[in-house]
């Protein structure tokens, strides 16, 4: 696979650099497993980058350096400039900047009131209490709950909810990049096209960015613009979403599923039919079907 | 370099791991292992010899040696009870004194006075605790929770003549063992996850209140999480039509072999010898020898 196609922009700096990242869980004991081996990764402003590969490929490993939450043993983590490798870095502003939001997050609220669960975070900052409310109001309002949701017993709120409580708890932090691991497991389709149409408009303005490991190819089909494949902690497949999709046979060996559309466009063409492009979506698929049939 | 486990619950904690080496000590039938467990800890808790506890510490050291597993990842589960070993120790050697008539006083200062023999209780103490540690440690390193809970139920299985529950109770531990290291790994999850958002665990002058309440978002969802499992584990159970120990049988039929046999004997020579050594007064023996030959010496 060549070179990504130049992700970044003259003269804008990366949100997020990884060089040469290695991990070791257990490292030292006879229980060691290595998780990473050399991962490079670049996180460019206005970038929805997502990260695929079956269980144990280093997903989780890899989104727990963007924030800090595991130092790197080999390699160097930037963030915004911030060399994580330092001990002295300032690992709490860089978790603010870098919000990370683990998989089902629904378990790790703790408040009895929705609305304590947002301040959680800005509390922490050491904020003052309008500042904190004005926080919580803008984060709920952003994932598309109420504001008088805040006066909610956190249990009372429904799966979906919750997940998006959890999430408004980490932008909450107003972080410039989103960590997400696994965001729309076990939700909905409902629940889901909330959650993905919600990101989309996020990263919209201007200067943020998402990082998502996902199972779910059809969630990266949606939102992504460039794509890493990990496999057993190397990243053995990047580019661009479409130049990714494109590589069906590829994919299909490491058993990894591939967007509905895309399959369908690879399998029309394995047949002989010479459809134009890889389609990402639904809609992409059924305009390149529309002018195969018509002209 | 930044410490890169500033989450890792379970890299500190290595006792109550299983380590599959696939030793000898590890094919040992778990009903031996644990009789010779229950042995070893009735022989180091009733010991008063120096000599007799340093015999049974050589011997678990030789066991690790023999079951392949690192003296290092063994002593690492000792580590994080080094500061309670010493302030217990400390006690031992001040407390002592007072209830000992014919101890020779080394130091005295206004109520504080060490001894001889209180110096000697406070070695011994560390000595039994070493000796305890490592003996459970190299316990769990080479049982599976499975061979823990035939054991238990197979060595209990006689009482239940007078009702006791044999096959439950060895249930509950097992679950109890089981649970452990997910637990863990849930807490571990947990602490990311709040550290993401800004908490700070541990660091900080605070006090104790303040300390209380930083677990609250570790705390609350751990048991909410555990008790969500408990309730999950109980349905699985009861839709796999479990009912109790009745009329169950076991996959695995537990057979004792010559090693087994083998292995017990060792344990009790060892026993013998170490309580024998606290018979004769060993110490003393030993004591005597070496003052007779320091002084000549000098």
């Amino acid at each position: 696979m060549s070179e990504p196609a130049a992700p970044l922009e003259a003269g804008q700096p990366a949100l997020i650099r990884v060089m040469g990242l290695c991990h070791t869980y257990l490292r030292g004991t006879p229980l060691e497993t290595p998780a990473l081996h050399g991962i490079d990764l670049l996180v460019a402003p206005g970038e929805v980058i997502g990260i695929v590969g079956p269980t144990g490929s280093g997903k989780s490993t890899l989104l727990q350096h963007l924030n800090g939450l595991l130092r790197p043993q080999g390699g160097e983590v930037f963030v915004n400039g911030v060399r994580l490798s330092d001990p002295q870095a300032d690992v709490r502003s860089v978790r603010q900047q870098v919000g990370l939001l683990f998989q089902s997050p629904e378990d790790q609220l703790f408040e009895r009131f929705a609305g304590d669960d947002v301040a959680f975070g800005p509390r922490n900052l050491g904020l003052s209490a309008d500042a904190v409310r004005e926080r919580v109001r803008q984060a709920m309002e952003m994932v598309g709950l109420p504001f008088e949701y805040k006066d909610r017993l956190s249990t009372e709120l429904s799966q979906g909810e919750r997940r998006r409580l959890a999430l408004a708890g980490v932008l909450a932090l107003q972080p410039r990049v989103l960590v997400l691991d696994e965001p729309t497991a076990g939700l909905d389709p409902q629940g889901r096209q909330d959650l993905l149409r919600f990101l989309s408009v996020w990263c919209q303005s201007p200067g943020k960015a998402i990082v998502l490991a996902t199972h779910n190819m059809e969630d990266i089909a949606e939102l992504c613009t460039r794509v890493y494949v990990l496999r057993e902690g190397r990243v053995i497949l990047h580019g661009p979403s479409r130049e990714v999709f494109g590589q069906c046979e590829l994919l299909r060996q490491m058993g990894l599923a591939i967007p509905v559309a895309a399959e369908a466009m690879c399998r029309l063409r394995q047949r002989g039919y010479a459809v134009a492009g890889t389609a990402l979506t639904i809609a992409e698929a059924a305009a390149a079907l529309k002018a195969l049939i018509h002209g | 370099m930044a410490d890169p486990s500033e989450f890792e619950l379970l890299g500190r904690v290595t006792i109550g791991q299983y380590m599959p080496t696939g030793s000898v000590l590890h094919r040992l039938d778990p009903r031996a292992k644990l009789c010779m467990a229950a042995a070893l800890v009735a022989t180091v808790v009733v010991s008063q010899s120096l000599l007799g506890l340093t015999v049974l510490l050589l011997a678990v050291l030789a066991a690790l040696a023999l079951a392949h597993i690192p003296l290092r990842f063994a002593l690492a589960g000792l580590r994080p009870m080094v500061p309670f070993l010493l302030l217990l120790a400390l006690l031992q050697v001040l407390a002592i004194p007072q209830y000992s008539a014919n101890a020779r006083v080394l130091w005295r200062w206004a109520v504080l006075t060490v001894s001889d023999r209180s110096l000697i209780a406070g070695v011994l103490l560390i000595l039994r605790f070493c000796v305890l540690v490592l003996s459970l440690s190299l316990f769990s390193f080479s049982t599976t929770t499975t061979e823990l809970t035939h054991g238990i139920e197979h060595l209990l299985r006689p009482l239940q003549a007078i009702r006791l529950p044999a096959h439950e109770f060895a249930l509950v531990v097992n679950i109890a063992i089981r649970f452990l290291p997910i637990l863990a790994g849930e807490a571990e999850r947990l602490m990311k996850a709040q550290a993401s958002r800004g908490a700070d665990f541990g660091r900080g002058q605070r006090n104790f209140i303040q300390r209380a309440r930083m677990l609250l978002p570790l705390l609350v969802p751990l048991f909410l999480v555990s008790l969500q499992r408990a309730d999950e584990l109980a349905e699985a159970m009861e839709a796999r039509c479990y009912l109790g120990g009745k009329g169950r049988s076991h996959l695995i039929q537990l057979q004792a072999r010559l090693r087994d046999y083998v292995a017990l004997s060792i344990m009790l020579i060892l026993a013998i010898l170490s309580i024998h050594l606290n018979a004769i007064q060993a110490d003393q023996v030993l004591w005597t020898w070496l003052a007779k030959n320091l002084s000549h010496l000098l």
